[in-house]
């Protein structure tokens, strides 16, 4: 067998392991275990792929028009959720365009449900306050869950 | 259940619906997700986003990991793949304030991971092995690793024990962490000590 660590190697070892844990905030420990509550949604994952307020030049020939409105896309595999901010509202997008329901989770307060035309555009009023998340069903097959976020 | 503790066992645990199994693989893990992040130099608003997208996806493909045991290097790909997307995201934002080169947080490359993992697996297992020391021995390692440094005065007033046991405490301590389970093939045979970071001696 190769060389064994000795005492002292071992108690440096342990003493790194355990501070290691230690620097990591209980927040972000306690947000990944209940991110298991998920394992019984039959839904994927949409992860948001674009925010205008952190993005400002990613699509600038689509967005120039609207370059004051906030505006954020979530991706899944199977569809993409698009949305602007308005002064009194969220208006969605589903792509590719297709009627919807969609369920607005706020983390603090009860669900409310919204449904998407035919050519899958959808508003949610007024604005959730705090984080949400949203949860869109399509009439052909997308089942998709955005990540919490807040506007 | 022999080998409980195993990540296999826990993750096929965490398949049949186990709460308590996946908090434990959290506890185990979410340092490795959280050092690769800091690794990135993102801030605790990202380190959030990549947190939430990552035990989001393993929720999602826990189920089609073909080798549990390969759950460590699938944590890290996963968080360095979702630390260079929120890079993506922030980086284009305001050119101006990019800080000069040199300074931009960079992905620190393939092979940095793999020494993060080997460490994190490391401590992963040496935690789960300090756990499971007796009351005794978790008391005075404690205090032996603790930073600031304590002298054994200090140890000795604390734990209310002879000075002239401490030393010989910490040798049996240290020798039943060493022979955990939980430590098996990783202290002793290819461990790589340059990758000992922080020792305190």
């Amino acid at each position: 067998m190769p060389e064994v660590w000795d005492d002292e190697e071992l108690l440096a070892a342990l003493g790194e392991a355990l501070a290691e844990r230690q620097a990591v905030p209980p927040e972000f420990v306690q947000a990944a275990k209940n991110a298991f509550a998920w394992h019984n949604i039959d839904a994927e994952l949409a992860q948001l792929t674009y925010d205008s307020s952190r993005d400002a030049d990613l699509e600038p020939s689509t967005r120039a028009e609207t370059a004051s409105i906030r505006a954020l896309t979530f991706t899944s595999a199977h569809v993409t959720i698009e949305l602007e901010v308005t002064q009194d509202s969220l208006l969605g997008q589903i792509v590719p365009p297709q009627p919807a329901t969609i369920t607005v989770q706020p983390r603090e307060a009860t669900e409310t449900t919204v449904s998407a035309d035919e050519i899958g555009r959808f508003s949610i009023r007024p604005i959730p306050a705090g984080q949400f998340r949203l949860h869109c069903r399509t009439a052909i097959n997308a089942d998709a869950l955005t990540g919490w976020f807040t506007l | 259940m022999g080998d409980d503790s195993s990540v296999s066992a826990l993750v096929a645990r965490v398949c049949d619906g186990d709460q308590g199994a996946w908090d434990e693989l959290i506890d185990r893990y979410s340092p490795l997700v959280w050092s690769i992040c800091q690794r990135f130099q993102l801030s605790r608003q990202d380190i959030d986003d990549v947190g939430q997208s990552v035990w989001l996806l393993l929720v999602e493909n826990i189920g089609s990991l073909r080798e549990a045991a390969a759950l460590p290097g699938w944590l890290a790909t996963t968080t360095r793949r979702e630390a260079l997307r929120v890079l993506r995201v922030t980086q284009r934002h305001d050119h101006a304030d990019l800080p000069p080169d040199g300074q931009m947080p960079v992905d620190p490359g393939s092979a940095t991971i793999e020494e993060d993992l080997i460490v994190a697996e490391r401590n992963a297992a040496l935690r789960a092995a300090f756990a499971e020391l007796q009351q005794a021995c978790h008391d005075l390692l404690s205090l032996l690793v603790a930073d600031p440094p304590l002298t054994y005065a200090d140890i000795s007033a604390r734990l209310n024990i002879p000075v002239g046991s401490i030393g010989p405490t910490r040798g049996r301590c240290l020798g039943q962490l060493r022979r955990s389970p939980h430590l098996a093939g990783i202290i002793g045979d290819d461990a790589p000590h340059a990758n000992v970071r922080g020792g305190r001696r």
